[in-house]
């Protein structure tokens, strides 16, 4: 049957243009308010070694993100979806509740940034986090957020400070390069956590379901999986990118001086070379934005995800009465989260990163649901994974569990040493 | 009432109480579209390579699953193509009720006996459903009554199902005539929910008018995405059945190209009409008006007006004709009657007494919100949109395009889906 004919060039301009989005949307979300915590307390307590850890997570998301993303162009359904038609009622409710439990974690890390940013300009997280879930929702319900989404994108685009910040201090670069392929470990406790965290921060199991979703829902033809592919690698790469480059900053400045950081003040410190005192500022606004962001679509599409599995009623257009699990699930992830925000004496930057260890430990029971998905024949034909593929993401979800397990054995032995 | 949750993975026993293998599935005739009987049943571990078994065997499903016969005499059941298998395609799929208008998912199957046969009766999408697949229905009902309501069991009849698989022509055909006693408003909320794959498989058989006017009722992404999925020359068909002004509306949103080669494939009335649409601002109201509109010269009289008016194929085309606009020889406005006047008038009396009146008039160019702050303060059905220097009338704007233009965007737009 023939197609609508454009110009070959405009047509692959536009179709560059078309597909391009996903992938680096899905890789600056790495650089939220979890994500500069973990990458810049990684970075401040074990200097240049960890860049290699960073180095084996970003391998892991592409190939991660290129199955999910190979789904969703084959199948044209989002990951829930396909879960719930494949494995039943009860491996989805597994699935979704560990997908509720990580977005939970993560949606109060989101809360712990806004409120420690809000702190370090002096203003209270009592009032910070209930004026910030108040103003999300106002905006989320009412569908208006796409203005806000801009300003806030934006605001995010700070983390490119610590670029900037590292060719101000000018690391010494062949260390740098060398740490990043040498790989090194520890069975600390503590480096265990740290590991789990960035893992957890990096590879989501909401990057998988938005990747999939997002390419699922663009109706992308299987003809143009190519530029995906190029998108989802690239999205991936520069995000890591990015992070590689918040750890080298945060080591150069803070690990070299012995401060392993402990706090957002501390963190802040990192862009000091580069914007002096007001590091704390561009800190805290980047923080803020990135925060800001993913509160406004994190919870919401955590629960279009959990009713469409379960064929609830969903969607900002139906009214309360209507879809009421919809929004009882909306409104209780931002409430709980902001509850537990607020318990007195919270140590907020802790929590920001602790938090993502759960992502990294529920990810595995994710990975072999998307591993049997992607090699599944009936549903994605000549598209299924190829042996390269499978052998990675095989390795990869062993690595994870075998961390976690090393985790709970290393930190049983001695549990003094975890912060 | 039976579930085929319960059934699945139950022994099947012969009449001696001999095991004959494990229930895997259930086949019905997918030829019959209310009741449609249970034809055979699918075994895994099949004793004796009976892979499927006819349904004249059982003698009961529930509590167990029985048969009337011995091993040796079981009647085994030959595949004709025309099996609808329950558990395969229906459990846990998503679907169309097309009483309540909504898209659901299949928590599980009711059958019924009747007699010798079983009969699919309905299915059951409540979250009772949901909780008898988790094996917690018991304690879902007693956690339920404790706070005073009742999970009701909610089964749609399976005639007023529609069940979307677009890879099964012959299921799709029957999803397809039963979809299509939907309002088109209701079929275009619904597949803006559904996957590409499928929305193309649907709109592909639904012919040109049904889909010209779902095409009316869907989000702008989705009209692209529709249209671009025909040959040039259906869409072109399309179009045509469309009215001018959203026909006008989706061309705009197509590149250049695209747009200029639809118009070439089209009528060369329909597609002037469209062409001189597309010329005015999407906000005025030239962008919204339609040029199918019902007017009189204003040299005749009653009865010969209506004569007119008959043979007339603007009449023919005009959506709701409330309005009858005489017009002088150059196409200028001179009045307007409504058609209820017109036929209660003396026959034989001229147009003249309605000419007397100035009519409310817009230019091609006035805003769309001015256009329908007109139409609301002098509560116009429609207004008529006449040319600045010429005064002859182009087009008319009616209420409901008038309101479609100045309702909040962000009510009317889908919420972009995260998942």
């Amino acid at each position: 049957m023939k197609k609508l004919k454009l110009p070959t060039w405009i047509r692959k301009i536009g179709l560059f243009l078309a597909v391009l989005g996903p992938g680096i949307i899905t890789a600056s979300a790495d650089n939220d308010a979890p994500g500069i915590a973990t990458y810049s307390m990684a970075g401040s307590t074990y200097g240049y070694s960890f860049l290699f850890i960073i180095f084996v997570v970003t391998i892991g998301e592409v190939v991660i993100q290129e199955m999910a993303a190979r789904m969703g162009v084959v199948t044209g359904k989002g990951t829930a979806d396909l879960i719930r038609e494949r494995f039943g009622v009860k491996v989805t409710a597994f699935a979704m509740l560990s997908l509720l439990l990580a977005n939970l974690g993560t949606t109060v890390a989101q809360f712990a940034g806004i409120a420690a940013s809000a702190e370090l300009f002096g203003v209270s997280r009592y009032i910070a986090a209930p004026l910030a879930a108040l103003l999300v929702g106002f905006f989320v319900l009412r569908g208006s957020y796409k203005h806000v989404e801009k300003i806030l994108l934006i605001l995010s685009l700070s983390a490119i400070g610590y670029v900037v910040t590292v060719i101000l201090v000018d690391p010494p670069w062949g260390e740098v390069l060398r740490n990043i392929v040498v790989p090194q470990f520890s069975l600390e406790p503590s480096f265990i956590l740290a590991v789990l965290a960035t893992i957890g921060t990096t590879i989501t199991p909401w990057g998988i379901f938005y990747m999939q979703a997002s390419v699922a829902d663009k109706g992308l033809k299987i003809s143009d999986y190519k530029l995906t592919k190029i998108d989802v690698t690239f999205g991936a790469t520069w995000g890591n990118i990015i992070s590689a480059f918040i750890v080298i900053c945060t080591a150069a400045t803070l690990f070299d001086h012995g401060i392993s950081v402990e706090n957002a003040e501390q963190a802040a410190m990192a862009l000091a070379p580069l914007a002096g005192d007001a590091a704390r500022v561009l800190f805290s606004a980047g923080l803020l934005g990135a925060s800001l962001l993913a509160v406004s679509v994190l919870p919401l599409s955590t629960t279009y995800a959990f009713c469409e599995a379960f064929g609830f009623e969903r969607g900002l257009n139906r009214s309360i009465k209507e879809a009421p699990a919809f929004y009882s699930i909306y409104l209780g992830i931002i409430v709980l989260s902001v509850l537990i925000v607020l318990i007195p004496g919270l140590p907020l930057f802790p929590i920001m990163w602790i938090s993502q260890t759960v992502n990294a430990i529920l990810l595995p029971v994710l990975l072999v649901l998307v591993l049997k998905l992607s090699n599944n024949e009936n549903l994605m034909g000549k598209w299924k994974n190829k042996a390269p593929q499978n052998m990675l993401a095989i390795m990869l979800t062993i690595l994870i569990s075998i961390v976690t397990v090393l985790l709970l054995v290393t930190s049983f032995i001695s549990p003094s040493q975890i912060q | 009432m039976i579930y085929v949750s319960q059934l699945l993975g139950q022994k099947v026993w012969d009449a001696f109480g001999r095991e004959v293998g494990r229930l895997e599935d259930i086949l019905i005739d997918s030829t019959e579209k209310n009741v449609p009987p249970v034809v055979a049943l699918s075994l895994k571990e099949p004793q004796q390579n009976l892979q499927f078994i006819s349904a004249i065997n059982i003698a009961s499903l529930w509590p167990s699953v029985t048969l009337k016969t011995a091993h040796e005499k079981i009647i085994p059941y030959n595949t004709s193509g025309h099996e609808l298998y329950l558990n395969d395609r229906v459990m846990d799929q998503q679907i169309v009720d097309i009483e309540g208008k909504r898209l659901v998912r299949v928590n599980d199957i009711q059958l019924a006996r009747s007699g010798d046969r079983f009969l699919l009766t309905g299915v059951d999408v409540s979250g009772r459903g949901l909780m008898r697949r988790l094996g917690i229905e018991k304690i879902g009902e007693s956690i339920s009554r404790a706070f005073g309501n009742r999970v009701e069991t909610e089964v749609i009849p399976w005639r007023v199902i529609a069940s979307i698989e677009h890879d099964d022509p012959l299921r799709l055909q029957v999803s397809q005539n039963k979809l299509r006693k939907m309002p088109p408003a209701d079929i275009a909320s619904i597949i803006d929910d559904l996957d590409h794959h499928t929305t193309n498989a649907l709109l592909q058989g639904f012919d040109n008018q049904v889909l010209a006017d779902t095409l009316e009722e869907s989000s702008s992404d989705l009209q692209v995405s529709i249209l671009s999925n025909l040959s040039p020359e259906r869409a072109a068909d399309v179009l045509e059945e469309m009215d001018p002004d959203e026909a006008a509306d989706l061309l705009a949103d197509l590149p250049g190209q695209a747009s200029e080669t639809l118009l070439s494939l089209m009528e060369i009335d329909d597609a002037d009409e469209v062409r001189s649409l597309l010329a005015y601002p999407e906000d005025s109201a030239g962008g919204i008006m339609t040029t199918e509109f019902a007017s009189v010269p204003n040299v005749l009289n009653v009865s010969s007006a209506l004569e007119y008016l008959r043979n007339s194929k603007d009449a023919l085309e005009d959506e709701v004709m409330y309005y009858i606009h005489i017009v002088d020889p150059q196409g200028r406005l001179r009045g307007i009657v409504t058609l209820r006047d017109l036929v209660m008038a003396d026959q034989d009396s001229p147009l003249d007494p309605w000419e007397e009146a100035i009519p409310i008039t817009v230019t091609p160019f006035t805003k769309h919100k001015e256009v329908a702050y007109l139409i609301a303060k002098y509560d116009l059905l429609s207004i008529p949109v006449v040319e600045e220097d010429t005064e002859v009338i182009v087009g008319i704007v009616t209420v409901d395009d008038a309101l479609d233009s100045v309702l909040p965007t962000a009510w009317k737009k889908r919420l972009p889906r995260f998942f």
